[in-house]
């Protein structure tokens, strides 16, 4: 634990023991949407869903990084992972991106993907309103977070006939914003 | 339908098997449905059984969050805007 940065973030006014809380559930609907994504990713399929699959696919593994971001937070703040992996999967701070009930239904399928991203969005921004200008270090994370759920969100809206993203795909590496947490 | 005083919306909590309700500018809303609103709490700071007005003007998201729930009756002395409050 790193014991004076969160003496710093307490003294700033945070509640550590709730931000905790809060980086532990998305931390696990983080790693629970890597897996659910996975199932929606091999059933995209076909004319329509071969289109979306590497968006997808990109989606999933940046959600991973995500995860592998915030763990060392949670630890720095003197925090920890559940031991249970089903207790981890269902303190997620957004429910299961689960498989639709016809798998062949790419907008359905879309459907899952764009609320899951919406929650993330709304669960990073939280995060970042809650600890802005007090905890910088968990700021400028979830920030970065933000950015890449952002994008991911715009990307599925885009193949739901939303409008535009206003941006391309990736080119080459994942995580753009939170690669700078993972090195 | 049912008119509830603040201390009787105090006991749908969402704990201990209680229903989770919570008030909306005079509406109580029962989210005991919602994966968001597990055992009565949301987001780690907000509880269920009290009024949320205000702490929906915070919130990253607007009101529209609230119209997939049941409404179960009306919060006692709560004043209901006529204009509605920004999304």
């Amino acid at each position: 634990m790193a014991r004076v940065a969160r003496e710093m973030v307490e003294k700033a006014g945070i509640n550590v023991d709730q931000l905790l809380d809060l980086l532990v559930k998305n931390a696990a609907a983080e790693l629970t949407t890597f897996y659910y994504y996975t199932i929606l990713r091999c059933n995209l399929i076909g004319l329509d869903g071969e289109g979306v699959k590497e968006i997808a696919e990109t989606a999933r593994i940046e959600d991973r990084n995500h995860f592998e971001a915030l763990v060392p937070r949670i630890y720095e703040l003197g925090g920890r992972l559940p031991d249970d992996m089903k207790t981890f999967h269902d303190v997620s701070a957004c429910p299961p991106a689960r498989l639709p009930k016809d798998p062949t239904n790419v907008k359905a399928i879309l459907k899952v993907l764009v609320e899951a991203e919406r929650c993330a969005v709304r669960g990073y921004t939280h995060i970042c309103n809650l600890t802005a200008g007090k905890d910088h270090r968990t700021y400028d994370l979830s920030q970065a977070i933000l950015n890449e759920e952002i994008e991911h969100e715009s990307w599925f809206s885009e193949f739901l006939g939303e409008g535009p993203s206003g941006h391309f795909m990736r080119r080459g590496e994942t995580s753009p914003f939170v690669s700078k947490f993972l090195r | 339908m049912k008119e509830f005083t603040e201390k009787e919306l105090a006991q749908y909590n969402g704990k201990h098997g209680n229903p989770a309700y919570i008030a909306f500018e005079g509406k109580v809303y029962n989210v005991s449905a919602s994966f968001l609103w597990k055992a009565g709490t949301h987001e780690v700071l907000h509880n269920a059984g009290v009024d949320l007005t205000e702490a929906l003007e915070q919130a990253p998201h607007g009101r529209e969050v609230l119209e997939k729930f049941p409404v179960v009756g009306i919060l006692h002395g709560a004043g209901v805007p006529d204009v509605p409050s920004k999304p």
